[in-house]
């Protein structure tokens, strides 16, 4: 008795502890699984009838909070945080915004909720009825005699009244049983449905890659024809108007020797307006200065000659691949374009950084604010530019200023 | 002779019409797009049209088009087209009507006054002009058994010059031989390729191109 009492004791205690525990997770549950039951069918009702999708993102942001909220739940009984992933909501409009909701993250999140919504009210129903029970029972003999009579009662004698001993201890041991494992169970089923499975960051990754180039290829493409018009309405014809004027003098040398030489100077000028051009064309591929004297020295270069007075912090910036500096030299050229042009500022600011290999740009200015993507082509050109690159390009500019645009570019290490 | 010229970009435009002015050409009309070219032809029926390939609004054949446009509105107007490059596939669209007078050459030919004027006079004349440069591009596509293989050199050379849009006599005067000879070689010539000797003109260089994309 000695050694199996002794067991016995440690057996109490732990389930006890054990019990503690699980109670406040199983209880808790019983609020969201309550809701779960009526939701799950709303949400499916909703869609079968079509009008659903109207409300669609609201019914997927009341889903993934409720996802969110068991997760944290769950990570507090087991100490173990579940991690989870969503794209990142769809800009634009609602139509837009319907086939990136109806995704498969958004079918288990409602998968769990199926499910929690059971097993979290019939465990919680569970968790709050034995102990209560076992207590009802423990206390009737002190009870019973007063009920009154008629009322009901199922003990109505002192007998009754202390058969109900064992039927406390009996409700005790269950609880102390049941409890806790219900709460793992609910606690691994939790796991299992609201843990991303593990391609799914992969998935995403591969989908934002394969954005990003083809919005590579976009910019290629645009940059090429870029370089081609600039080639063909600058160099080419400037060139061909040498040509010209040179014909023209030829054909005066020929009749009247004294008419030419205002006809050389002619093509001369144009000659230097064709290398003038193709120094402009060079220089928008890649300008050399990047090479020379690396992106802090290039970007000095624009903010040296930007009409609004700007300073250049490059503090820890370290060298990045030709590709990532030089597109970081055009973004800082065009947000400081779109700084003189559209700003207002006063001052401005570029900082430069290298940070976990990224290759941050923040554009500064005490302009008016109120910048919009769509007003100008400047801002959706940075961010096709760096978004090319893998990058993110973040604005906030809220009206009356500062106006902050901040990119980063993977450097590629 | 009274030309109009539609070229986009102003210093061109300038100059082309101080060159031709120079030469004595009568310029009526200096645009920069399609539409005002066609208004300009159908108001100054012109001896000839001198039209850019790119033109504003697309920049990319608008000029061309506009060119086919004016030829359907006005059969046998002389059009000379100029581009900064060439491409087999314009030329077609040019020379795709039967009629000739059409001319289509390197926009940086105009600096050899004296070859742009004969060509532009050849075009007027109802002749056809196409650029060396396009020529050369179709005749370096030339597959192992092609009947190409077997011209000589200079049957080559004439070849090309018939192709530019050369006739007889000329061709003789820039190879520097007797116009007997460009006649013998040009027998030869279609005897090998298997072309029919009794084109002229505009249809022996349609005749020729065939060939030569086949």
């Amino acid at each position: 008795m000695g050694m199996s009492g002794r067991r016995f004791g440690a057996w109490l205690l732990a389930s006890l502890r054990a019990t503690r525990r699980a109670l406040p997770y199983l209880v808790g549950g019983i609020p969201g699984s309550l809701v779960a039951l009526v939701y799950v069918p709303v949400f499916v009702l909703c869609l079968l009838l079509g009008f659903g999708y109207m409300m669609l993102p609201a019914l997927v942001r009341f889903l993934r909070w409720r996802a969110r909220v068991d997760r944290r739940r769950t990570a507090r009984f087991t100490g173990d945080p579940i991690p989870q992933s969503y794209d990142p909501p769809a800009e634009g409009r609602w139509g837009e915004q319907v086939p990136a909701l109806l995704v498969p993250a958004t079918f288990r999140d409602l998968y769990w909720l199926f499910v929690h919504g059971w097993t979290g009210s019939v465990f919680g129903l569970l968790a709050i009825g034995l102990p209560l029970s076992a207590i009802n029972a423990v206390a009737v003999p002190f009870y019973w005699w007063a009920m009154p009579a008629g009322s009901g009662h199922p003990v109505t004698s002192w007998v009754g009244a202390l058969s109900m001993v064992p039927v406390a201890a009996a409700c005790a041991v269950l609880a102390l049983m049941l409890v806790p494992r219900c709460a793992r169970w609910e606690a691994t089923l939790a796991r299992k449905r609201l843990v991303p499975p593990p391609d799914d960051e992969l998935t995403r990754r591969v989908a934002e890659l394969t954005a990003s180039r083809a919005a590579a290829l976009e910019a290629h493409g645009a940059e090429l024809r870029r370089i081609e018009r600039d080639l063909h309405d600058g160099t080419q014809n400037r060139l061909v108007a040498v040509m010209m004027q040179l014909g023209i003098a030829e054909r005066a040398l020929r009749r009247d020797p004294e008419t030419a030489l205002p006809l050389v100077l002619r093509a001369q000028n144009a000659a230097g307006d064709a290398l003038g051009e193709l120094r402009n064309v060079v220089r928008s591929i890649y300008p050399p200065v990047l090479a020379e004297r690396g992106l802090d020295g290039a970007v000095a270069g624009l903010v040296a000659r930007c009409p609004v007075p700007c300073t250049l912090t490059a503090d820890g910036l370290r060298r990045a691949p030709a590709a990532v500096e030089s597109a970081a030299y055009f973004t800082v050229a065009e947000a400081l374009t779109n700084v003189a042009k559209h700003s207002g500022a006063e001052r401005a600011e570029v900082r430069l950084s290298t940070d976990h290999g990224l290759l941050v740009i923040e554009v500064i200015d005490d302009g008016h604010g109120g910048a919009a993507e769509d007003a100008g082509t400047g801002l959706v050109g940075i961010r096709r530019r760096v978004a090319a690159f893998d990058g993110r390009t973040e604005l906030s500019s809220p009206p009356g200023g500062p106006t902050v645009l901040r990119a980063e570019l993977p450097c590629g290490s | 002779m009274r030309v109009v010229i539609a070229e986009d970009d102003a210093l061109l435009r300038e100059g082309l019409v101080l060159l031709l002015a120079n030469e004595g050409i009568e310029v009526r009309a200096a645009v920069d797009n399609g539409d005002d070219l066609l208004a300009a032809i159908s108001a100054e029926r012109p001896d000839a049209a001198i039209v850019d390939v790119r033109l504003p609004p697309s920049f990319t054949d608008e000029g061309l088009r506009a060119a086919v446009e004016a030829r359907r509105r006005l059969p046998r107007l002389p059009i000379l087209v100029l581009s900064a490059y060439v491409e087999d596939s314009y030329a077609t669209d040019l020379l795709a009507d039967d009629a000739g007078g059409v001319g289509y050459l390197l926009k940086e030919r105009v600096g050899r006054v004296e070859k742009f004027l004969d060509a532009l006079h050849r075009v007027v004349d109802g002749g056809t002009v196409l650029d060396p440069e396009v020529v050369a591009q179709l005749m370096v596509r030339r597959r192992a058994d092609d009947p190409m293989r077997t011209l000589t050199p200079r049957e080559r050379e004439v070849l090309a010059l018939m192709a530019e849009g050369y006739a007889n006599g000329a061709i003789a005067e820039q190879l520097s031989v007797s116009e007997t000879a460009v006649s013998k070689h040009i027998g030869n010539i279609f005897a090998k390729l298997g072309l029919q000797p009794t084109d002229t003109g505009h249809r022996r260089v349609l005749a020729v191109l065939a060939h030569l994309r086949s």
